[in-house]
């Protein structure tokens, strides 16, 4: 699509060459023909060095824009991003894609669906009521229990289990808002890749990524009701006890264990080795590994501990 | 089933000529003379000397307690190598070898559920759109079960139950081994879920199967939208969990115990019957008195809680 495409179909103007733009992408991961966007002078650092051919900006920043760059100016950023977005969202269904193909000894239920442009390694299991949608990957010896649904482009590793009901690569939850107080999507044109040996329980659900991917690395164990926000990354071998869910771009380091009932706020980043105790509530980065946590907020569990102790006697 | 010779040898345990035809595994305390159990921590000590299990796997430090009876698998990981073991005793998902499934009067299954081999259903069922019925299920008479609920294989449903859309039953637990390296190895979840009669079940909830036996939901019991009970757990007959709630592995509860919404128990407590749990309840101890009512996380009496709430509520007056 040509930048002046863009720009006539947000209804503003824009500066510089016509280029291509393939796709969008945040400043400091585009990369040549994609579009970015600076929602705020604080990124005027990542603006400077973004590789991006073009961007979505408001024009107290034209200063900061990369030499040879193009800009559409707009007055909200974020609104004309989320506009944007929806330029580049594919069809649910590639129906002109070649057809799925399929490894050796596999078994897809005859009520399954596995959709044109994907992939299937050798021996996956694929069960009544599952669906793998266009251009998904699964690999060898997985097994998607019933009514997993798989949406496009997300990438299954091999040796993993989805258990029934699982969803990956559903929308991230991501909304402009209007000043009439509307939420304008975010459409969400990334995907989600699980590595391999990992297993996700039941009605779990992983969010695809808005841009580029989530990813749950090698050897991670989630059990039911996981939530998994777009653009996370989950270490090696961590656990994932029920009804923990995390925030949009959190990174948790290899080997976290994380107890029942748990929650990470969004964009924080947390070390390898780090263990939480049921109902932990996260909202700052961890930086050292190892630790024990407990609490909403945070504290060391043997702090919470202490703690607990103390409001007891409250009532004494 | 499978030799002991050949399970002496997957795991590198020295046994000898000693052998035996070996049809399961199961824990310490319901294995059969035929089957193989395990000792995953010595605070079982008492267990294995009353084990009625043909065989435990066992380290160094636990071998001397093994009885007579038992052929003792030394190993340095029992816990890991029960694990690898547990892959070889997982029956295949399904199996084409079973009778078709056999369906009573009066049923109305749509065409777009999947009632698999060996599955036995009973008269007037109502199976809707998107529903899987695993191999080896049984569904007793007059059950509702809505679109895209997903049972297991050689789960049992009782009759009068409903049912409500994605529901998961008989998922795996949540089992693993963890090697020194940080690696987890799948425990195979070879038991089942039990339904017994009249249990209704909320949209989207998920029940897993046992590890070994059965999780047990019992007669009466009323189970909201989004609830995740554990492996090997026993709700008592009427009680009542309420949205949202977590229940941990092998907890077990009396009768007509209530669980608030997002309440939830830690793994291995016994709670009394008439037991009522408020909203966000966090029980981590066994409760041994009935007819009580708590709150809080940690739990304290509903009482106890609300006098506390009264005075965090002054800790910021003047």
């Amino acid at each position: 699509m040509k930048l002046s495409e863009i720009a006539y179909a947000l209804n503003l103007p824009f500066k510089g060459k016509d280029v291509e733009i393939s796709s969008m992408n945040e400043l400091d991961l585009a990369t040549v023909n994609q579009l970015s966007f600076c929602i705020s002078k604080k990124f005027s650092k990542q603006l400077q060095n973004s590789q991006a051919s073009a961007f979505l900006i408001t024009t107290n920043l034209i200063e900061f824009l990369p030499q040879n760059s193009s800009y559409i100016a707009c007055e909200d950023v974020s609104l004309a991003m989320a506009y944007a977005t929806k330029l580049f969202a594919p069809q649910p269904i590639d129906f002109e894609a070649e057809e799925a193909v399929v490894g050796e000894g596999c078994y897809i239920d005859a009520k399954a669906t596995v959709e044109r442009g994907a992939t299937l390694g050798a021996n996956v299991t694929i069960m009544a009521g599952a669906y793998v949608g266009s251009h998904a990957i699964v690999g060898d010896n997985t097994i998607l229990y019933p009514n997993v649904t798989i949406y496009r482009d997300c990438k299954i590793g091999k040796d993993c289990i989805l258990h029934a009901g699982v969803v990956i690569g559903g929308d991230g939850f991501g909304f402009s808002h209007t000043k009439e107080g509307e939420h304008i999507k975010i459409y969400q044109n990334g995907n989600v890749v699980i590595e391999d040996d990992v297993e996700i329980g039941a009605n779990s659900a992983i969010d695809r990524a808005v841009f580029n991917s989530t990813i749950i690395k090698k050897g991670v164990k989630l059990d039911n009701f996981i939530h998994i926000a777009h653009n996370c990354e989950i270490g090696e071998y961590c656990i994932f006890v029920a009804q923990t869910g995390v925030g949009g771009s959190t990174k948790l380091g290899r080997n976290c264990v994380v107890s029942g009932q748990s929650a990470f706020s969004d964009h924080i980043t947390v070390a390898p080795f780090n263990t939480f105790t049921a109902r932990s509530g996260i909202t700052k980065d961890i930086k050292e590994s190892g630790g024990v946590w407990s609490g909403y907020p945070l504290m060391p569990h043997r702090e919470w501990r202490r703690l607990q102790s103390k409001i007891a006697k409250l009532n004494s | 089933m499978m030799d002991l010779q050949e399970i002496a040898k997957i795991i590198g345990a020295e046994i000898g000529d000693a052998n035996f035809e070996v049809k399961g595994m199961s824990t310490l305390k319901e294995a059969n003379p035929d089957e193989i159990s395990f000792v995953s921590n010595s605070k079982y000590i008492k267990e294995i000397t009353s084990s009625r299990a043909g065989a435990i796997i066992v380290d160094n430090s636990t071998v001397a307690h093994v009885p007579s009876s038992a052929i003792a698998l030394v190993v340095d990981a029992p816990y890991w190598e029960m694990a690898t073991l547990s892959k070889y005793f997982a029956p295949k998902i399904e199996d084409e070898t079973l009778p078709e499934p056999q369906i009573g009067q009066g049923c109305d299954i749509s065409p777009k559920a999947e009632i698999a081999r060996g599955a036995v259903i009973g008269d007037n069922v109502k199976i809707m759109a998107h529903v899987y019925v695993g191999a080896n299920v049984e569904i007793g008479d007059n059950t509702i079960i809505y679109p895209s609920v997903s049972i297991y294989r050689d789960c049992k449903i009782g009759g009068e139950c409903i049912i409500h859309a994605n529901t998961v039953i008989g998922s795996d637990g949540f089992g693993f081994a963890t090697s020194k390296m940080g690696e987890h190895r799948k425990i195979y979840q070879n038991g089942n879920v039990v339904l017994e009669d009249d249990v209704e079940i909320g949209s989207s909830t998920t029940i897993d199967r046992a590890a070994f036996g059965t999780t047990l939901i019992k007669k009466g019991v009323r189970i909201d939208n989004l609830v995740q009970i554990g492996h090997n757990c026993v709700i008592g007959e009427y009680s009542v969990i309420v949205a949202q709630a977590g229940i941990s592995g092998s907890t077990t509860m009396g009768r007509n115990v209530v669980m608030g919404g997002q309440s939830a128990t830690s793994g291995h407590l016994q709670i009394a019957p008439f037991t009522t749990m408020a909203a966000r309840s966090g029980v981590t101890k066994s409760i041994k008195e009935s007819g009580g009512t708590y709150a809080g996380f940690p739990l304290m009496p509903h009482r106890v809680w609300l006098k506390l709430q009264g005075k965090i509520a002054k800790l910021l007056q003047k």
